[in-house]
C-alpha cells in the first residue's frame, strides 16, 4: 500500500538544515515534522491559561496578604501556610477529610464490588437492574443532597416513617454531633458506589475465561477463585476505582454544602468547605489560596504514589 | 459456567433491595414535585392525591426558573462545544502522531482529573476581580467567563475520550483518503469524523451531564445574570420552612435529562468516568 506523501522516511538532502533547498521547502519540511502541534497547541493553550496559570496564580497570592476589601497587598512569605496550619478549624476540617477519604472510599468499593459480582449471576432482568442501579451517580450531588435532606427529615421524612412502623422514634441524623459525619457519608456512598460498580463490571468482562473454567473443574472453591484470579487479575482496574473516588472524597463540597453545611460544631466540614468559607465568608484570600495548594500538594502526593502501583501494570498514554 | 439457583435467587434479593434504596428517595421525591402544597409535608406521607402541576409553574415562573433552565442549557451547551472544538482536534493528534513528549502529556492531562475544583474556583475568582478592576474587561457572571473555567474539567475528559475512538479507527483511512489526495485536514474533516461521529456523540453527552450538574464554579463565579438550575436549587431552603415541593420541582428539571442521557449512553459511561484509564 502506498505511504502518503508526508510519513514518508525523509531523505538527507529533504532535512530541514540541507540550505540546498529553497527556503519554502525547508519551511513546509518543518511544519511537517511539527504538524501535531496544530492540532494540539489550541487546547494545550486554553489549559494552561485555565488551569496551570490559576494555580501560579494562587501561589503568588499565598505569599502576599491580600483581600478583595484591602488595595495593599504586603509580601509575608509563607505566614499563610504556617497560619494555617496553626488553625484548629484547618485541621479539624483536614481530618474531617481524611475521615471521608477513608469511610466514603472503603463504604463504596466494597458496596460497588458486591454489586458488580451479584450482577454477574443475574440473568433475567439484568439491563434494567444495572440501569437502576447506577441512577445516583447521574444525578448532580446537590440533588442528591436535597433529597436526602427530606428522606432524613425528623418530623416527616421517609427513612424516619419507615423507622416508626418499627417502633423506633424520630432520629435527627444530620443534627446531632454524634452521626451527622456518618450520615453524610452514607448518602456519600449511596451516591458513588455506582462509579465502582461500572469500572468493576467493564474489568471483569475483560478478564480471559480459562484460568476460571480450569479452576472450577479442578474444584477450587469459590473464595479461592476469588481471592487468588479474580483480585490479582482485576488489580489495575482496582486501583482506578480506588484513585478515582479518592480523589472524589477529598473535594467533597455539594452534598455538605447543602445536607449540614459543615455542622454542627464543625464535625462535616470538609476541606474544600472551610477553603470556600475562609475565602468569601471571612475574606481572607491569601489564607484560603494557601489552604487551597496545602490540598493540591497533598492530592498529589496520594496520586502520584496510586499511579505508580497503576503503572507497574499497565501501560498509560 | 452454570450459577446454582440458590446463588441467582440470593444475588436477586440483595440487588432488587438494593435498586429499591436507590429507587424510593427518587420516585419518592419527584412524586412531591406533583403534589399540592397542603400535602407536601404529612406524616405518614401521602400517597393518592390528585397530581398538579402548580409547583412547577410556580418555579417557572414565579421564581423565574425557565431562566435558569435557559442559563443552565446555554453554559452546558456552549462549555462541550468549545470542548469538543479544541480536544477533538488534540485528541486526533494524540491518536495517530506518535512525537516527542506525547505519553507525558496525555498523562499530564489525567492528573489534571485530581485537581480538587477550589484549587482553580479560588484563583478565578480573583482573576476575573483584578480584570475587571484593572482591564475593564468583565468576565464574572457572565456566559464567557463560566464557559471557560469549565474547560478545566471538560477538555482533558473530552482529548481522553475521543483520543479512544480514533485510536480505533485503522490509520490505513486517511492515508488511503490523502493518496487520493486530500489534506490530512480533509481526511480529517471528510471521512474520519463522519465514522467517528458516534464517538463525538457519547463524548458530548457525558461532557454534558457533568457540565450540567456542575455546582462548585458556577457558585463561586455566577451571578443574578448567569445563575444555573443546580445553583437555585438550594434556594428553596428558607431558614424557617423549606419549600419542598418547589424543590423537587427544581430537582426533577435537573435530573430528568440526565437520567435520558444516560439511558442512551450506558455503554459508554465508563469511559467517561475512568477517563479512559482503563484502554
Amino acid at each position: 500500500m502506498a505511504r502518503p506523501p508526508n510519513t514518508q522516511p525523509m531523505s538527507k538532502s529533504y532535512l530541514p538544515g540541507n540550505t540546498n533547498q529553497p527556503f519554502s521547502t525547508r519551511l513546509y519540511q518543518l511544519t511537517q515534522r511539527h504538524r501535531h502541534w496544530f492540532f494540539i497547541a489550541p487546547a494545550l493553550i486554553v489549559l494552561l491559561t485555565v488551569v496551570i496559570y490559576p494555580i501560579l496564580f494562587s501561589t503568588g497570592v499565598s505569599l502576599f496578604r491580600v483581600t478583595f476589601a484591602s488595595q495593599s497587598r504586603p509580601f509575608v512569605g509563607l505566614q499563610n501556610f504556617e497560619r494555617m496550619l496553626g488553625n484548629d478549624d484547618f485541621i479539624q476540617s483536614a481530618l474531617n477529610t481524611l475521615y471521608y477519604v477513608i469511610f466514603s472510599v472503603s463504604g463504596s468499593f466494597v458496596l460497588g464490588f458486591a454489586i458488580a459480582l451479584l450482577i454477574r449471576r443475574v440473568t433475567a432482568g439484568k439491563e434494567l437492574l444495572r440501569l437502576i442501579l447506577i441512577i445516583p451517580i447521574t444525578m448532580a450531588p446537590i440533588v442528591v443532597g436535597l433529597m436526602w435532606n427530606w428522606m432524613l427529615d425528623p418530623l416527616f421524612g421517609l427513612v424516619n416513617w419507615f423507622l416508626g412502623l418499627f417502633g423506633i422514634p424520630g432520629q435527627t441524623m444530620l443534627a446531632q454531633a454524634s452521626t451527622a459525619r456518618l450520615t453524610v457519608v452514607l448518602v456519600d456512598i449511596w451516591q458513588w458506589y455506582p462509579l465502582v460498580f461500572l469500572i468493576i463490571e467493564a474489568g471483569m468482562a475483560t478478564l480471559p475465561r480459562a484460568p476460571f473454567e480450569s479452576a472450577r473443574l479442578e474444584g477450587v472453591s469459590s473464595w479461592m477463585i476469588f481471592r487468588r484470579l479474580t483480585l490479582p487479575m482485576l488489580r489495575p482496574v482496582i486501583l482506578v476505582a480506588l484513585l478515582l473516588r479518592t480523589v472524589d472524597a477529598f473535594r467533597t463540597f455539594d452534598i455538605v454544602r447543602v445536607m449540614t453545611d459543615g455542622g454542627p460544631a464543625l464535625t462535616t466540614e470538609t476541606l474544600s468547605l472551610y477553603l470556600y468559607r475562609t475565602a468569601f465568608t471571612f475574606n481572607k484570600l491569601s489564607r484560603a489560596a494557601a489552604g487551597s495548594i496545602l490540598m493540591l500538594l497533598v492530592i498529589g502526593l496520594i496520586s502520584a504514589l496510586m499511579f505508580r502501583y497503576l503503572y507497574r501494570d499497565v501501560e498509560v498514554g | 459456567m452454570p450459577v446454582p439457583t440458590s446463588e441467582r435467587l440470593l444475588a436477586y434479593v440483595i440487588l432488587i433491595a438494593m435498586a429499591a434504596l436507590v429507587l424510593a428517595p427518587v420516585l419518592a421525591g419527584s412524586i412531591t414535585a406533583f403534589k399540592p402544597q397542603i400535602i407536601w409535608v404529612s406524616s405518614p406521607p401521602t400517597w393518592i392525591f390528585e397530581p398538579t402541576l402548580e409547583n412547577f409553574e410556580f418555579v417557572f415562573f414565579t421564581r423565574k426558573g425557565w431562566q435558569y433552565l435557559r442559563n443552565s442549557l446555554i453554559i452546558s451547551f456552549g462549555s462541550v462545544a468549545m470542548a469538543l472544538m479544541l480536544g477533538v482536534p488534540a485528541a486526533y493528534a494524540f491518536a495517530r502522531f506518535r512525537f516527542r513528549g506525547s505519553k507525558a502529556l496525555m498523562q499530564w492531562l489525567i492528573s489534571l482529573r485530581m485537581i480538587p475544583p477550589i484549587v482553580v474556583g479560588l484563583p478565578f475568582y480573583a482573576m476575573f476581580l483584578y480584570l475587571e478592576r484593572g482591564l475593564g474587561i468583565g468576565l464574572r457572571d457572565t456566559f464567557p467567563g463560566l464557559i471557560i473555567t469549565y474547560q478545566t474539567f471538560l477538555l482533558p475528559l473530552v482529548i481522553w475520550m475521543m483520543r479512544g475512538y480514533f485510536a480505533e479507527l485503522p490509520a490505513a483511512m486517511e492515508e488511503s483518503a490523502m493518496v487520493e489526495g486530500y489534506t490530512r485536514m480533509g481526511a480529517l474533516l471528510r471521512v474520519v469524523l463522519p465514522v467517528v461521529w458516534p464517538g463525538i456523540v457519547a463524548t458530548a453527552i457525558l461532557n454534558f451531564i457533568f457540565a450540567w450538574n456542575e455546582f462548585f464554579l458556577a457558585l463561586i463565579l455566577a451571578g443574578n445574570r448567569t445563575s444555573t438550575l443546580p445553583m437555585t436549587a438550594g434556594t428553596y431552603i428558607v431558614r424557617t420552612r423549606v419549600e419542598w415541593g418547589n424543590l423537587f420541582a427544581v430537582n426533577l428539571l435537573i435530573m430528568a435529562p440526565v437520567i435520558v442521557l444516560t439511558v442512551i449512553l450506558r455503554r459508554q459511561l465508563v469511559k467517561g468516568l475512568t477517563f479512559g484509564i482503563l484502554e
